[in-house]
C-alpha cells in the first residue's frame, strides 16, 4: 500500500518531466521549413556579395536548432527524409534562377571566369547550409548509407551547371592555351582554377580525363603538327632544333602553371612526337655535320627523348663514311696521276692520307664523346663507318701498310713527318685506334716489325726517342695482347743491351789500347727469333764505299750535294768514290745523267737491278717483293694458328659437326684476322689426312677427335 | 680339346667323320662340337660352310705355285696376266677388282701367297675352272650398295703405290672410271676434266672417300648440295666449276 502510494507519488513526478519534454513545441514541417527559407535567402545576398550581411551566431544556432528539433521529434513529426529531400532543392533552386542565367549569357573568358566565381559560390553555399543540416549527418545520413551533404550538393553543380557546359568550357581553355603558345599572355591562375573544377567533381580524375585530357591532347597534336610542318620548311636544323626545345621547355612549365601533374607525361609524348618523331627524316636531312658542337648535342639531348637515337646514329655513320671514302678516292686518282713521278712523292700522298684519316676520326671521335655523351649507339656508328673505310687499299697498300708506314715516318729520325714529342704521342694513340677498325690486324704488325719499319730503324740507328717506341709497343700490348709484341719488345731489347755492351767494349779498347784502334768495330746484337730474316749484302768494298751506299738505305735518290752533306768527305774523295759505284765495271749506281763524269748537278740512284755472274754480291731485292714476303708470312702463320685452333676445339669437344666447328674458329681467331672459311676446310682436309681428326661414320657433316 | 679325353663314342664320330669328309681331325672336332655330337648334324654343318678339305688345300698350293714367281714367294704381273688368260677376262676388267678386294690384296698386280689362298676360300673355289663359273656372282657383288662401297675403299689403298699416302691423278682416274661404269654416275667425265684442268695433283683418301658420298646422295642438277656442308674443298671446287661452265643451273 505503502510503494503504490509512492509510485503514484513517482508517476506524477515523471508526467510532469513528460510534460517538460513534450512541452518543447514539435515542429511541423513548413513552419521549419520556411525558417530555412529566410536562411536561405539571406546566404544568396551574402553570396550576391551585398555589404554588412552576415550570419550572427544566434541566427546560425536557431537554424541548426530547427533542423535538429525536426530531426528527432518522434514520428510522424520526424522529417529527416523530407529534409534531406529538399536541401539539395534549395540548391537546384537557387541555380536555375541566378546561376545558369548568369553564365549563359556570357562567352569566351568570361563565361570561365564567370564559372570560376560562380564555383566558388557553390562551394560556400553548400558549406553553409551543410552546417545548418548538419544533425542529418549524425544519424539519418549514415544510417541509410546515402550520399554526404557535401556530396549531395557538389552533385548539383556538376549535373546542372558543369556537364552542361563542360564541352564549351574545353573549348575554351584549350583555346587560351593555343594563345599562350603563340606568344599571348594569358590568366593562367583562372585556368589553374578552371581545371581544378574538373578535378574536384570529376570522381577519381576521371571527369579531368574524359572531358579535358583527351580533347587537349588533341590540341596540342594538331598545334605542333601545323607548328612542325611550317617549320620544316622554312628554317635550317639547328633552328628547328632550337625551336623544338624551346617549345617542349613551355610545356612542361604548363604542366606547373596550370595542368594537373598527371598530364605531364602525355604531354610531352604528344608534343616530342609531333616535333621529333614524325619528322626525324626530314631533320636528319638537313643535318650538316659542320654545325657547332652545341647544335649537335641538343639533337643528341632531344631524339635520346623519344627514344630515336637510331636514325641520328644511322646518319652519323654514314656521314663519317662519306668523309672517309672521298679521302679515300681523292688518295687513289692522287696516286695513279702521280704514278708516273718519283717513288717518294707517292709516299708523301699517301703519308698525307693518313694523317687525314688520322684528323678524321680524332674529329668524330670528339663529337661521340662529346655530343653524343659517349652513347654505344654512336661509338659502334663511328666504328662500323671506320672498318668499311680501313678495308680499302690506295695505290696497292692496305691500310695495314700504309698504318706502318706512318709510324715509321713519325718515329725515325729524319722521317719526312715532322713532329713534336706531345704531338707523336697523340699520333700514335690514335693510330691504335684505327688499328681495331683494320679486320687482318696481323698485317700491320708484321709490316711494322719489318725490314721497311722498326727493324731498320732499329738496325741503322734511326729511332728517334726510343721513348716512343717503347710506348708505342705498350699500346699495342695493351690493346691487342702480347702475342705480336713481343718478339718486337724483344727486337728493342736487343738493340738497348748491345748498345751498353759497345759502350763497355769501347770504354775497354780506349783503356788498353789508347784512342787509337786499328779496327772500328761496331756490333749489333740480335737474338734469333725476334729479328725478320734479312738478305744480305755481301760486297767487297773500302770503306768509303760502303758508307756512301748504306746512305742509300734510307732513300733511293741522293743528289751529289746531298750525298757530300751526308758522307763528310772531300769533293775529291766524293767524286772519287761515286765514280767507281757509278761509271765503272760494276754500276752498283744509276747516275742521271747517264755520263761518266760526275758533276755536282748529277742525281744517283740505287741499282736494284743489278746483278754479275763473276762477283759476290747478292742485291737486296726490290721492295715490292717484301711485301709478298710479307703477305705470304701472314699467310703461312695463319695456316698454323687455324690449325691449332682446330685441334685445340676437337681436343675439348672430341665431336664436332663441321659447321659448329668453322664457327667457332672463326670466333676464336677473329681478334687478330678474319680466316677465310675456304682455307679452314683445307685445314681440317690436311688435319684428316694428318690423323689428327677422322670424318664421323655415324654422322654426316660431323668429326670426330682423333686421340 | 684332345682326343683322347673323348669317350669312346665321341672318338668313334670322330674317326668317322674324318673318313667320309676327308677334314682334318680339327674341322671333325669343330663340326661336331657344333652339332652337339650329332654326325648328321656334322655333316650339314661342314658342308654349308665354305670349308675346303686338307685335298682342297693342296689344290690351292697348286694353284699358287703355278703363277707365282720362280725366285719370289708372290705372284706378280706375269703371273697375273697368266691368271686372267687362264680365266678368260680382260686384266682390266672389274672382276679382277672384286678378286683382290676378297683376296684382302695390299697392292695392284700382286698376291702374296696368303692372299691368294685366303682369297679363293673365302669365295669357296679351289680350281681355274670353278673360279671361272664364280665371276657372274663376283661381279654381281658389284650391285650391292654395301659390298660395293666396301671394294670401292680398298681400292684407294691398293691402287696406290707403295709407300705412298695418296694416290696418283693418273691411276684414280682410271679406277674412277672403271668403278663407275658400273654406278653410272653422270658427271663422271666432268669430274675427271675437272680435275686434270684445275687439279692436277694426287687425290687424298678424304676425297676419294667423300666422292663416293658425293656420286650416292647429291643429285646431277646439284639441288641438294650444301657449300657450307663438310665437303672436301676439291668437291666445292668441282661445284664451282660446274656452275661456272654452265653445266648447271647456279641455284
Amino acid at each position: 500500500m505503502a510503494t503504490k502510494q509512492a509510485s503514484t507519488a513517482g508517476s506524477g513526478d515523471a508526467d510532469a518531466a513528460g510534460q517538460q519534454q513534450q512541452r518543447r513545441k514539435v515542429i511541423e514541417l513548413e513552419e521549419g521549413w520556411k525558417e530555412m527559407v529566410v536562411g536561405c535567402k539571406k546566404l544568396e545576398r551574402i553570396l550576391a556579395a551585398e555589404e554588412g550581411v552576415g550570419f550572427s551566431s544566434v541566427e546560425y544556432m536557431h537554424l541548426y536548432t530547427t533542423i535538429y528539433n525536426m530531426c528527432t521529434e518522434k514520428a510522424p513529426n520526424n522529417y529527416s527524409e523530407q529534409l534531406y529531400d529538399r536541401y539539395p532543392e534549395v540548391l537546384e533552386d537557387y541555380i536555375s534562377k541566378t546561376v545558369l542565367p548568369s553564365i549563359k549569357e556570357k562567352h569566351g573568358e568570361f563565361l570561365i571566369r564567370e564559372l570560376d566565381q560562380r564555383w566558388k559560390d557553390h562551394k560556400i553555399m553548400v558549406r553553409w547550409l551543410s552546417r545548418f543540416f548538419h544533425y542529418l549527418e549524425r544519424v539519418f545520413i549514415p544510417r541509410r548509407r546515402l550520399p554526404s551533404l557535401k556530396e549531395t550538393g557538389w552533385n548539383c553543380f556538376r549535373d546542372l551547371v558543369f556537364n552542361a557546359h563542360k564541352t564549351t568550357v574545353t573549348t575554351i581553355v584549350t583555346g587560351m592555351v593555343d594563345e599562350e603558345r603563340e606568344g599571348q599572355i594569358i590568366d593562367r591562375t583562372l585556368l589553374k582554377n578552371v581545371l581544378d573544377i574538373y578535378v574536384e567533381l570529376g570522381n577519381d580524375m576521371k571527369l579531368y580525363q574524359e572531358d579535358f585530357v583527351v580533347a587537349f591532347l588533341k590540341g596540342t597534336a594538331d598545334y605542333y603538327s601545323k607548328k612542325s610542318q611550317a617549320w620544316i620548311l622554312e628554317d635550317t636544323c639547328p633552328e628547328y632544333m632550337m625551336k623544338a626545345e624551346e617549345y617542349l621547355q613551355k610545356e612542361k612549365e604548363r604542366v606547373k602553371h596550370y595542368l594537373h601533374s598527371s598530364t605531364e607525361e602525355k604531354l610531352m609524348e604528344v608534343a616530342q612526337r609531333e616535333l621529333l618523331a614524325k619528322h626525324t627524316d626530314q631533320i636528319l636531312k638537313k643535318l650538316l655535320f659542320d654545325d657547332k658542337v652545341e647544335d649537335l648535342s641538343r639533337m643528341f639531348r632531344l631524339f635520346s627523348r623519344i627514344d630515336g637515337l637510331a636514325p641520328v646514329s644511322k646518319v652519323f655513320k654514314e656521314h663519317v663514311n662519306e668523309q672517309g671514302m672521298s679521302l679515300v678516292q681523292q688518295a687513289i686518282d692522287a696516286a695513279i696521276s702521280k704514278k708516273s713521278e718519283k717513288k717518294d712523292v707517292v709516299s708523301m700522298l699517301e703519308l698525307d692520307f693518313v694523317r687525314k684519316i688520322l684528323e678524321l676520326h680524332d674529329k668524330n671521335y670528339a663529337y661521340v664523346t662529346g655530343c653524343f655523351q659517349n652513347h654505344k649507339e654512336f661509338h659502334k656508328a663511328l666504328r662500323e663507318a671506320f672498318e668499311v673505310v680501313c678495308s680499302k687499299d690506295v695505290a696497292g697498300c692496305t691500310s695495314a701498310e700504309l698504318f706502318a708506314s706512318y709510324c715509321d715516318s713519325i718515329l725515325r729520325k729524319g722521317g719526312i713527318v715532322k713532329l713534336s714529342d706531345e704531338a707523336i704521342e697523340e699520333n700514335l694513340d690514335t693510330v691504335v685506334k684505327l688499328i681495331t677498325y683494320i679486320r687482318d690486324k696481323d698485317l700491320f704488325f708484321e709490316f711494322h716489325r719489318l725490314v721497311k719499319k722498326l727493324g731498320r730503324r732499329l738496325l741503322f740507328e734511326k729511332v728517334g726517342n726510343e721513348e716512343h717506341e717503347r710506348s708505342m709497343l705498350s699500346k699495342l700490348k695493351q690493346n691487342f695482347g702480347e702475342q705480336f709484341t713481343s718478339k718486337m719488345e724483344g727486337m728493342l731489347t736487343d738493340i738497348t743491351e748491345t748498345k751498353g755492351e759497345q759502350c763497355k767494349y769501347e770504354a775497354y779498347i780506349e783503356a788498353h789500347l789508347g784512342s787509337n784502334p786499328w779496327v772500328d768495330l761496331s756490333v749489333t746484337v740480335l737474338r734469333t727469333g725476334h729479328w725478320p730474316t734479312y738478305r744480305t749484302c755481301e760486297i767487297n768494298l773500302p770503306y768509303e764505299m760502303a758508307a756512301l751506299l748504306l746512305l742509300f738505305n734510307d732513300s733511293e735518290r741522293l743528289s751529289y750535294s746531298e750525298i757530300v752533306t751526308q758522307l763528310k768527305l772531300t769533293d775529291d774523295d766524293t767524286v772519287r768514290v761515286l765514280h767507281s759505284l757509278s761509271c765503272a765495271k760494276y754500276k752498283i749506281l744509276n747516275k742521271e745523267p747517264s755520263n761518266r763524269t760526275i758533276s755536282p748537278n748529277d742525281v744517283f740512284e740505287f741499282n736494284s737491278k743489278f746483278t754479275d755472274r763473276m762477283c759476290r754480291i747478292k742485291v737486296q731485292l726490290p721492295p715490292s717483293d717484301e711485301k709478298k714476303k710479307v703477305i705470304d708470312d701472314v699467310n703461312t702463320d695463319r695456316k698454323f694458328a687455324i690449325d691449332a685452333s682446330l685441334v685445340r676445339i676437337m681436343k675439348s669437344r672430341k665431336i664436332s659437326t663441321h659447321h659448329n666447328l668453322v664457327a667457332e674458329c672463326v670466333e676464336q681467331l677473329s681478334r687478330m684476322f678474319r680466316p677465310d672459311v675456304k682455307m679452314i676446310k683445307r685445314r681440317i682436309e690436311d688435319l684428316i689426312t694428318r690423323e689428327y681428326l677422322e670424318r664421323d661414320k655415324d654422322a654426316v657433316n660431323s668429326y670426330r677427335y682423333l686421340a | 680339346m684332345l682326343i683322347y679325353k673323348l669317350g669312346k663314342g665321341s672318338r668313334e664320330k670322330v674317326q668317322q667323320f674324318m673318313t667320309i669328309t676327308g677334314a682334318s681331325e680339327k674341322v671333325a672336332l669343330q663340326a661336331l662340337k657344333a652339332s652337339d655330337w650329332h654326325l648328321e648334324g656334322a655333316f650339314d654343318f661342314f658342308y654349308s660352310q665354305p670349308q675346303i678339305s686338307a685335298a682342297n688345300t693342296r689344290r690351292l698350293e697348286e694353284m699358287y705355285n703355278k703363277y707365282k714367281e720362280p725366285d719370289a714367294d708372290m705372284i706378280m704381273v706375269e703371273g697375273v696376266s697368266q691368271l686372267c688368260n687362264d680365266l678368260h677376262v680382260d686384266p682390266q676388267d672389274i672382276v679382277m677388282l672384286v678378286i683382290s678386294w676378297h683376296m684382302k690384296a695390299a697392292t695392284m698386280c700382286e698376291f702374296t701367297r696368303q692372299e691368294f689362298i685366303g682369297g679363293l676360300q673365302s669365295i669357296g673355289v679351289d680350281s681355274i675352272e670353278k673360279l671361272r663359273e664364280k665371276l657372274p656372282s663376283l661381279r654381281a657383288e658389284l650391285k650391292d650398295d654395301h659390298k660395293f662401297r666396301e671394294i670401292y675403299n680398298f681400292t684407294f689403298n691398293w691402287a696406290r703405290e707403295k709407300g705412298q699416302k695418296s694416290l696418283s691423278l693418273e691411276t684414280a682416274i682410271g679406277m674412277w672410271q672403271l668403278l663407275f661404269a658400273e654406278r653410272q654416275w653422270p658427271l663422271l667425265d666432268h669430274w675427271c676434266e675437272f680435275l686434270q684442268v684445275r687439279h692436277n695433283k694426287t687425290i687424298s683418301r678424304d676425297t676419294w672417300t667423300q666422292l663416293l658420298e658425293f656420286v650416292k646422295s647429291i643429285d646431277p642438277q646439284l639441288s641438294n648440295y650444301d657449300e657450307e656442308g663438310a665437303w672436301p674443298y676439291l668437291i666445292d671446287e668441282f661445284v664451282e666449276y660446274l656452275i661456272e661452265n654452265g653445266f648447271v643451273q647456279r641455284k
